[in-house]
């Protein structure tokens, strides 16, 4: 019996090996061994497309929270100009051309 | 650039302090606490504790009718005081068992509380709950 | 097989401890390969703790009795399912369960994220690696489940109360959610070390901690069905250190669901978040630390073994290193936002969080304070009901009372008109319920009174939400009733999922307070033929009867049971003496009333020699809404996780502008 556990603990042992070596295996030579870390413009964009979604999510829980009575008439007029600057800025802040690829799918949400 | 700091933090520390301070205040002045002695530090004791110890044969009486009453001693030691308890008996107790009671000193004898007595249970993952007032 | 058991475990360590250093290199220099060698090294780790949860299984369940664990905890008369969840049922194989959970989790966590933990958040891996080397080094040189020795004839047997369905399920689902704490903790960590303040790691472990959380507070409540039926005292929690080990990490969890939306909405909190998920985490390991190490004088305890000391070495060792990892990145964490208004849901939000904070902090403080005091002052002391109850009476009904307003305010900043206007009608709903309800003598528990009132306002608050939703909907999308209360939910399942989490909460609460403020005690002493009477039942002692089982004596007490005249059939209920174990359990009688919304529960306490018994009898009202509680909550938490397409594609165009 201890035989038979011995040699499959040597297979687990070997195999285990085998996988985490795998990496380095199948690229004995690569051209680049770099981890692709974001830029920072890249890390930027990631921000700015937070504060857009942030500003877009905002804009659509003041129109509910209108609709459904929690904010009344006087202070939604007071809060809604402020938030459509801001999910403005937020969008042109983003590559113009991208606002209008997206504009569609933003528009949506929205009205949503 | 200087910020103004948000009330949000203030809110946030004094609550946490009145909090803190609240319980405490509770527990130190033994609101919620009892204290847990063993046989030998009972003296000088007057009010209500917990008693901890090691159950000694022989166990006499009925629990239900008259008081069950039985000696316990030290865990680790050798000062054994009497003890007289009414209400539920759990199923591990038994002479050598650690077990637990509330009561208080009242001539020599360690009148327990009704329900009060509680066993600590052996050395396997082993829940023992029986008799709590909650 | 031990040896292959022993071996495996070997490797497993190599491979975390590998995945830890490798990774952790590979993190800082930013070398790719490396990271996916470690990575692999990760998932195959899973494999190695497999293999040895396979051999321990096939000892269990073979009784195998020169593996000391097996003979420790099953015997020959073992019924075939309980020498399965023997597996859990002692020290080494409960560590082996965590380490396989771990390694399982961690592995899909990074498998289904894979671009982010090898791009964004790099130091995932290694820091899963160095979580589960820990385990690893202790179930190989401290606590191992395959030592051996000359095997007995028979074994000792599973501990009695261990031998029924619930915890069979408690343990696995106990830890799924103790352990499932660990992948938020990690990413938010990893997103420390990597300098990252955006809300990655809270999306990707969104739905981790909500199953996890979710997995707690049900294995919780499992529990206390548990202790209700199997320990059979009368009650439901005992406020016991190790039921708090479990409630604790739950509180904090809960707090930090509440303010990660926050963070979301308003890129505010971000210190407080990794606080949360470190303080979280770190409860969970504190948790299983108190019900290993016997430390506590608690009736649910552990053998004293030296494997408390590594415990505590390892939670100081989390809290260090999380500590400086937050402080170090402090600046980062700085939200540039503000609270604008103390009355506004995120204000609501936050002191929710400070409530469920204390709450835990308190639960804390009682488990700890005895330790403490042993140590500082050499007197020990016991905390108990009364302690609990008063600080879970004063910070759980200002919650309730938030679970209710908070729905009902507004983001940013509340027009106070318009939300006394949203609180009339709940308001109004709860001084009518309360009303009545002191004519009906609910009176005779003043906070229970209290809590039905705030309870009547929470539901007809979230009634209220759901009624307002749906017809602006309506108005919006001119769809019919139905049709827009699906949609409403549909396009809001956080929202509305949560708002049916806190129905659960809040039938748990009427539950609660039935059986705690409202029920009934009778003792007697009957002879055969006696009979006794609680509330309006009638119980006659019809005499004792004796069963053999595979594995134990059963002695019960039929009692006859009337309610105004009816009969309603018989109870027994007494005791099992167990062979193998040389131990007695309680087993108590229970007959729900659906209809009248109470539970009958008798307690044999003693069987005397002259054939009379010693009885205590209970009314529990309500108590079975407790457990309704469970599977409402489950069932709102499968609505809050469910997948939205809309939210991914949204999620999906946002991270479109980066590579990863």
């Amino acid at each position: 019996m201890a035989t038979v556990a011995l040699l499959l603990a040597i297979l687990l042992a070997v195999a285990c090996v085998a996988y985490v070596a795998r990496p380095f295996l199948r690229e004995p030579a690569p051209a680049d061994d770099r981890l692709s870390e974001l830029s920072p413009e890249e890390r930027e964009r990631v921000r700015l497309a937070e504060e857009r979604d942030r500003a877009l999510a905002a804009l659509k829980e003041l129109e509910f929270d209108h609709r459904t009575g929690k904010i009344a008439d006087a202070d939604y007029r007071e809060l809604v100009a402020p938030l459509r600057r801001q999910a403005a800025e937020a969008l042109r802040a983003l590559e113009p051309k991208a606002l209008d690829e997206r504009s569609a799918d933003e528009r949506e949400d929205v009205h949503a | 650039m200087a910020r103004r700091r948000s009330p949000a933090r203030l809110v946030v520390a004094l609550s946490v302090a009145a909090a803190l301070a609240v319980f405490l205040l509770y527990t130190s002045l033994a609101g919620g606490s009892t204290p847990s002695l063993r046989p030998s530090q009972l003296a000088g004791h007057s009010g209500t504790v917990s008693l901890a110890g090691v159950v000694l044969a022989p166990v006499g009486g009925d629990a239900h009718e008259g008081g069950l009453r039985f000696r316990m001693k030290d865990i680790g030691g050798a000062q054994t005081v009497p003890v007289v308890y009414t209400g539920s008996v759990p199923d591990l107790f038994k002479p050598g068992r650690d077990v637990s009671v509330r009561g208080q000193m009242r001539n020599g004898v360690f009148v327990a509380e009704r329900d009060s007595l509680v066993t600590k249970c052996p050395s396997k993952y082993a829940p023992n709950k029986t008799n709590k007032t909650t | 097989m031990p040896e292959l058991g022993r071996a495996a475990l070997v490797v497993a360590l190599g491979l975390v401890v590998y995945a830890a250093l490798a990774g952790g290199y590979a993190a800082l220099r930013g070398r790719r390969r490396l990271l996916e060698s470690a990575t692999n090294a990760l998932f195959a780790a899973l494999g190695a703790v497999a293999v040895a949860a396979i051999v321990l299984l096939v000892a269990l369940l073979r009784h195998d009795f020169s593996f000391v664990y097996v003979a420790d905890h099953t015997s020959r008369e073992l019924p075939v399912r309980y020498s399965f969840t023997a597996f859990w049922g002692g020290q080494q194989g409960s560590l082996l369960l965590w380490l396989l959970v771990l390694t399982g989790m961690g592995s899909a966590a990074v498998a289904l994220n894979r671009k982010l933990t090898r791009d964004v958040l790099p130091w995932t891996v290694p820091i899963l690696g160095g979580l589960a080397s820990f385990f690893a080094i202790v179930l190989v040189f401290v606590a191992s489940p395959f030592a051996t020795a000359p095997a007995p004839a028979d074994g000792v047997g599973l501990n009695p109360s261990l031998q029924n369905p619930y915890m069979m399920a408690h343990p696995p689902l106990l830890y799924l959610g103790y352990v499932g704490l660990t992948i938020p903790f990690a990413f938010a960590m990893a997103a420390l070390a990597s300098g990252r303040t955006d809300e990655r790691w809270i999306i990707a472990t969104r739905r981790w901690t909500l199953a996890s959380w979710t997995f707690l507070g049900f294995a919780i409540l499992l529990g206390a069905k548990w202790a209700y039926e199997e320990v059979g005292w009368g009650g439901w929690y005992a406020w016991d250190p190790v039921e708090n080990a479990a409630l604790m990490p739950w509180l904090v969890a809960t707090a930090f669901l509440h303010s990660v939306m926050v963070q979301e909405k308003k890129n505010m909190l971000r210190i407080w978040n990794v606080v949360l998920v470190t303080g979280a985490f770190s409860l969970s390991l504190f948790g299983t630390f108190l019900t290993r190490s016997g430390v506590i004088n608690s009736i649910h305890s552990f053998t004293q073994s030296s494997i408390g000391a590594w415990f505590l070495g390892f939670i100081a060792v989390v809290i260090a290193a999380s500590t400086a990892l937050i402080l170090v990145r402090l600046p980062l964490l700085r939200s540039p936002t503000r609270l604008e208004s103390l009355v506004s849901r995120e204000a609501a939000f936050l002191y929710n969080n400070l409530f469920l904070v204390a709450l835990a902090l308190t639960v804390l403080w009682g488990v700890v304070f005895p330790l403490v005091s042993e140590a500082l002052r050499g007197e020990a002391v016991t905390v108990s009901g009364p302690y609990y109850n008063f600080f879970a009476i004063a910070f759980g009904l200002p919650l309730v009372l938030l679970m209710g307003i908070g729905p009902l305010i507004a983001w940013r900043r509340a027009s106070l008109r318009a939300l006394g206007r949203s609180l009339l009608w709940p308001g109004a709903a709860a001084l009518i319920t309360g009303a009545i309800l002191l004519a009906a003598g609910a009176g005779s528990s003043p906070p229970g009174l209290i809590g039905y009132t705030f309870a009547s306002f929470v539901l007809a608050a979230i009634v209220l939400e759901f009624v307002r939703g749906t017809s602006a909907r309506r108005s919006i999308a001119g769809e019919s009733w139905l049709g827009a209360f699906t949609a409403l939910i549909g396009r809001n399942r956080r929202r509305y999922g949560g708002y049916v989490v806190h129905a659960a909460i809040i039938i748990l609460l009427i539950g609660a307070v039935g059986i705690g403020g409202f029920g009934t005690t009778r003792e007697a002493r009957l002879a055969p033929g006696d009979a006794m009477r609680i509330g309006a039942y009638h119980l006659t002692y019809l005499g004792s009867a004796q069963r053999r089982s595979a594995n134990a004596l059963e002695l019960r007490a039929r009692l006859q049971v009337a309610r105004d005249g009816k009969d309603l059939g018989v109870m027994s209920a007494g005791k099992n003496r167990y062979f193998a174990e040389q131990q007695t359990s309680n087993e108590v009688a229970i007959r729900s009333d659906w209809l009248r919304a109470e539970d009958l529960f008798v307690i044999v306490d003693q069987f005397n020699n002259d054939g009379s018994v010693f009885l205590k009898v209970l009314t529990n009202p309500l108590v079975n809404l407790i457990w309704l509680a469970g599977l409402v909550f489950v069932g709102g938490s499968l609505i809050t996780m469910w997948p939205d397409a809309r939210e991914q594609r949204r999620l999906a165009r946002r991270f479109a502008y980066a590579p990863a």
